[in-house]
C-alpha cells in the first residue's frame, strides 16, 4: 500500500516535470542572475568588471532615474481610479435586459483586445499631435487644444487615455459582480424607501468590494508595466515627462547595454509593486466586504 | 516482449531519423566567366534607409540572384528610428545576418575584439580590395588589424535650401552665419511664425555646435587621440551659438519640432510645404529629401557650410559580412557584385553616398547615374576641408532618446530640466562636457 502511494506521488511529480524544469530554466534562473547582476557593472559588450551598490543609489541620487519613479507612480495613480470608475460606471450602464447591451459589451472590451498593440500607439500619435484629430477638431469650434506630445503634464495624460480607454476587461468583471449581487437586498430597500443612488453606495457598492479590490491590484500591476504608450508615442519625453521605469529599463538594457542598471531598477520596480500589492492586501480588511463576516460585526 | 519490441522499434527509428539529418553535400556552380565557383546556399542581408535605397538595393539583388542562379538572398530592411537597437539585440543572441549595412562606430560598439565582423582580408578573392584607398581602409579597421567592413562612402552633414520659400521671403539662400540668421527675421517678419529657414533636432544640434566650435579651434571636438578639444568655457559658448538661432527665429524649438509627432525630417509635413526652409543633414540623403518634395523637388538646393564652421567628415556606413556567417565567399561575392561591379553599382546608383570604390564611382559617371544634388552636397563637405572625425562622439551615452545630446539640447531649448528646474547655457555645458569625460574615460 505504501509502495504504491509513494508511486503515485513519484508520476505526480513526473507529470510537472517539465514545468518545473521550464520554470527553472526561463524564470527562476534569470530571476537569480538578474539579482546579482544588479549589484555589478554588467555591459552585454564588456561583461562584469567590478561589484557595485550605485546602481541602487542611483535611484535616488541620480536626477534622472529618481524622475522616472515619481512619473511612474503618478502615472499609476492617474490610470487606475479614472480606469476604475469609468468601468463600474460603463458596467452599470450595462446591467440591463436590453436587446442591444450584448452590442455594446463587445464594444466597450474591444479597446481591451486592441489598445496594447504598436498599430493603435502609432494612431494615438496620429490623433493627439500639432496636426492632428483633436487639434483639428478644437480649431474647428475656435478653440486651442493643449501640446499633448510636447508639455509634459498633458503629455503624461494622453499616455494615461490609452491605458484608461483599456477599461474593457475591468468592465466584464464589473458586470458579473453586478449579477452576483443578491436581488433581494434591492427589494428590501426599496420597500424600505431607499432611492436608487442609496441603494447603489449601500447595497451595490459595499457588495462589489472584493471585484474592487482585484481590479485595483491588477490593474496597478498593469500600469506599472506599461510600455508601448511611452517607447511609440513620445519616446520619454518631453523632458522625461513620460519616462516610466519599464521605459527606463528598456533603454538601459538596449540602448545602453547596462544590464546591471537595467537589472537593479527592474527589482526596484519588482519591490514596489510588491509594497503597493502588500498595501492594498493589508488596508482590504477596512473596507472590502467578506461575506463570513456577515453576522459577527 | 511487448516492450522489448517497441524499445526496439524506437530505437531503430530514431537512427533512421538522424541519418536523414544529415549534413547534404552542397551544389557546387560556376559563373559564367568560369572562374569563380559559389556554392548553392540562401544568404541574409539587411539595411536601413528611405524608400528608394530600398528599392534600388532590391532590384540590384534580384539581378545578383540571376548572375549567380542557386545564391537566394533573404532581405529585411527599415528606416534608421531604433534600427540600431535591434542589431544590437542580435549582435548579443549572435544571430545577425550574413551581410548587413553597419555604421561606422559599430566597430568600436559591436566589434570590440573583431570577432563580430569579418575580416573582409579572408574574402578577398572575390571582393577586390584594391578599388579603396588605404587611408580608407585604415579608417575601418578592427582591433585585430582586420577589415571590419566595406566604407560605402565618405559623408558630412551640409545645408540643404528650399529657395522657393526663400525667393518669397525676398532672400536668396544663406551663404554665411549672419545671411541665416538675418532670415530668421525676415522669415518671421514676412511669411509668418511657423516659417523657419532652418529645421534641427537635438542631434542635429550637437554636430552643428561641433562644427561651430572646431571652427574655433581648427580641430576636431574629439581627436584621435579620444582627447576633448575643447574647454567647458567654449562648450558654453557653442551651446550658447544654437540657443541664440532658436531666439532669432532661425530654427524652432524642440518643443514646435516634436509636437509634429514625425520620426525624421523627410516625413515631416512642414518641411514638405516648405514652412523648414532648411535641413542641415548627410550629404549622402539628398535622395529622400528629393523624394519628400515629391514635384517641387526642383526647390531643394545644396547650400556650402558657413566659413564660419568647420565640418568633419566620416564613412558614412560600411557593409559587413557576419563573423559567423557560413557562406563567406557566397557573402563575398554579394558584395563584390553591389559595390565594386558595375551592372550591380549602375542599379544601386548613389543612394548611399557618393562610392568610395574607384570602379563604382566611374562606372556611375560613365552612366551619368550620379545625381547632381549628391556631387553638389560631397563637394560642399569636402570644399570645408573636414576634420577626422571620432566614433566616440556617437557614444550610447551621448547619441539616443535619452542620451545626452537629446537631454542636454532638449532641456536648453525647453528652459527646464526633467524635474522643472530651470536650465540654461551654462548647466547644459556642465552636462555635456561631463558627459564626453565619462565617455572618453571608459574608452
Amino acid at each position: 500500500m505504501n509502495t504504491l502511494r509513494k508511486s503515485k506521488k513519484n508520476i505526480g511529480f513526473i507529470f510537472i516535470l517539465p514545468w518545473f524544469v521550464g520554470f527553472l530554466v526561463f524564470k527562476a534562473y534569470p530571476i537569480i542572475l538578474s539579482l546579482y547582476y544588479s549589484f555589478t557593472d554588467y555591459n552585454f559588450f564588456r561583461g562584469v568588471t567590478t561589484y557595485t551598490l550605485q546602481n541602487y543609489k542611483d535611484m535616488y541620487v541620480n536626477q534622472t532615474d529618481r524622475a522616472a519613479l515619481i512619473v511612474t507612480i503618478k502615472y499609476v495613480f492617474m490610470t487606475v481610479p479614472i480606469k476604475l470608475i469609468i468601468a463600474l460606471g460603463v458596467a452599470l450602464l450595462l446591467n440591463k435586459r436590453s436587446k442591444m447591451v450584448n452590442f455594446f459589451k463587445v464594444v466597450y472590451y474591444l479597446p481591451a483586445i486592441l489598445g496594447g498593440s504598436v498599430a493603435i500607439a502609432v494612431l494615438w500619435k496620429a490623433i493627439f499631435n500639432d496636426n492632428g484629430l483633436i487639434h483639428g477638431l478644437c480649431k474647428m469650434v475656435g478653440m486651442q487644444a493643449p501640446k499633448f506630445m510636447t508639455n509634459p503634464f498633458w503629455a503624461l495624460f494622453m499616455l494615461g487615455t490609452l491605458n484608461i480607454w483599456q477599461f474593457g476587461v475591468f468592465m466584464l468583471i464589473f458586470l458579473t459582480a453586478l449579477n452576483m449581487v443578491p436581488k433581494e437586498l434591492y427589494e428590501v430597500a426599496s420597500i424600505d424607501g431607499a432611492g436608487r443612488m442609496k441603494q447603489f453606495f449601500y447595497i451595490t457598492l459595499p457588495q462589489i468590494t472584493p471585484i474592487i479590490f482585484y481590479n485595483i491590484v491588477t490593474g496597478i500591476v498593469v500600469s506599472f508595466q506599461d510600455f508601448n504608450g511611452p517607447f511609440i508615442i513620445t519616446r520619454g519625453g518631453p523632458l522625461g515627462s513620460t519616462t516610466l521605469m519599464s521605459l527606463m529599463i528598456y533603454n538601459n538594457a538596449f540602448k545602453t547595454f547596462n544590464m546591471g542598471k537595467a537589472s537593479a531598477q527592474s527589482w526596484v520596480l519588482f519591490v514596489l509593486l510588491a509594497i503597493f500589492t502588500a498595501l492594498a492586501f493589508i488596508t482590504q480588511k477596512y473596507w472590502v466586504y467578506q461575506p463570513e463576516d456577515d453576522g459577527k460585526k | 516482449m511487448k516492450n522489448k519490441l517497441l524499445f526496439g522499434l524506437m530505437i531503430f527509428s530514431s537512427l533512421g531519423i538522424m541519418t536523414g539529418c544529415g549534413k547534404e553535400k552542397a551544389v557546387t556552380h560556376t559563373d559564367s566567366t568560369g572562374k569563380i565557383t559559389y556554392e548553392e546556399c540562401t544568404l541574409t542581408m539587411d539595411w536601413w534607409g528611405g524608400d528608394t535605397r530600398h528599392e534600388a538595393t532590391q532590384e540590384a539583388i534580384k539581378a545578383f540572384e540571376e548572375k549567380y542562379p542557386g545564391i537566394k538572398v533573404e532581405v529585411s530592411f527599415g528606416a534608421w528610428g531604433d534600427w540600431e537597437t535591434a542589431k544590437a539585440a542580435e549582435y548579443i543572441a549572435g544571430n545577425n545576418p550574413d551581410v548587413q549595412q553597419t555604421n561606422y562606430d559599430w566597430i568600436a560598439k559591436y566589434d570590440t575584439y573583431g570577432t563580430t565582423y569579418l575580416d573582409m582580408n579572408t574574402v578577398s578573392d572575390v571582393f577586390d580590395l584594391s578599388q579603396y584607398s588605404d587611408d580608407v581602409l585604415d579608417m575601418v579597421k578592427d582591433s585585430n588589424g582586420g577589415i571590419a567592413g566595406i566604407p560605402v562612402s565618405i559623408t558630412g552633414r551640409t545645408f540643404y535650401w528650399n529657395k522657393d520659400t526663400f525667393e518669397k521671403a525676398g532672400l536668396s539662400v544663406p551663404t554665411t552665419l549672419d545671411e541665416l540668421v538675418n532670415a530668421g527675421k525676415v522669415f518671421k517678419e514676412k511669411l509668418g511664425d511657423n516659417y523657419y529657414p532652418l529645421s534641427i533636432n537635438a542631434y542635429d544640434r550637437a554636430i552643428l555646435c561641433a562644427y561651430y566650435l572646431q571652427a574655433q579651434t581648427g580641430k576636431p571636438i574629439i581627436n584621435e587621440d579620444n582627447e576633448l578639444t575643447v574647454t567647458k568655457n567654449q562648450l558654453e559658448d557653442g551651446l550658447k551659438w544654437i540657443s541664440s538661432l532658436e531666439k532669432n527665429h532661425v530654427i524652432p524649438t524642440i518643443e514646435y519640432i516634436d509636437g509634429e509627432g514625425v520620426e525624421s525630417m523627410d516625413k515631416s509635413g512642414r518641411f514638405i510645404n516648405g514652412e523648414y526652409a532648411g535641413v542641415f543633414e548627410w550629404d549622402s540623403t539628398s535622395g529622400k529629401y528629393t523624394a519628400a518634395l515629391g514635384d517641387n523637388a526642383g526647390n531643394l538646393v545644396v547650400g556650402n557650410v558657413f566659413p564660419e564652421l568647420k565640418s568633419y567628415s566620416k564613412v558614412s556606413l560600411m557593409f559587413s559580412i557576419s563573423a559567423k556567417t557560413k557562406h563567406p565567399h557566397e557573402s563575398g561575392l554579394l558584395l563584390q557584385f553591389l559595390l565594386n561591379d558595375p551592372e550591380g553599382v549602375k542599379i544601386m546608383g548613389n543612394e548611399r553616398g557618393i562610392p568610395e570604390s574607384k570602379a563604382a564611382y566611374d562606372a556611375l559617371l560613365d552612366n551619368e547615374d550620379i545625381s547632381e544634388l549628391s556631387a553638389q552636397a560631397h563637394k560642399a563637405v569636402l570644399d570645408s576641408d573636414p576634420v577626422f572625425w571620432n566614433p566616440l562622439f556617437d557614444n550610447s551615452l551621448l547619441k539616443g532618446d535619452t542620451a545626452a545630446y537629446n537631454v542636454v539640447f532638449g532641456q536648453l531649448s525647453y528652459g527646464k530640466d526633467v524635474a522643472g528646474n530651470s536650465y540654461g547655457v551654462s548647466d547644459a555645458s556642465e552636462e555635456l562636457y561631463n558627459t564626453y569625460m565619462q565617455v572618453l574615460s571608459e574608452n
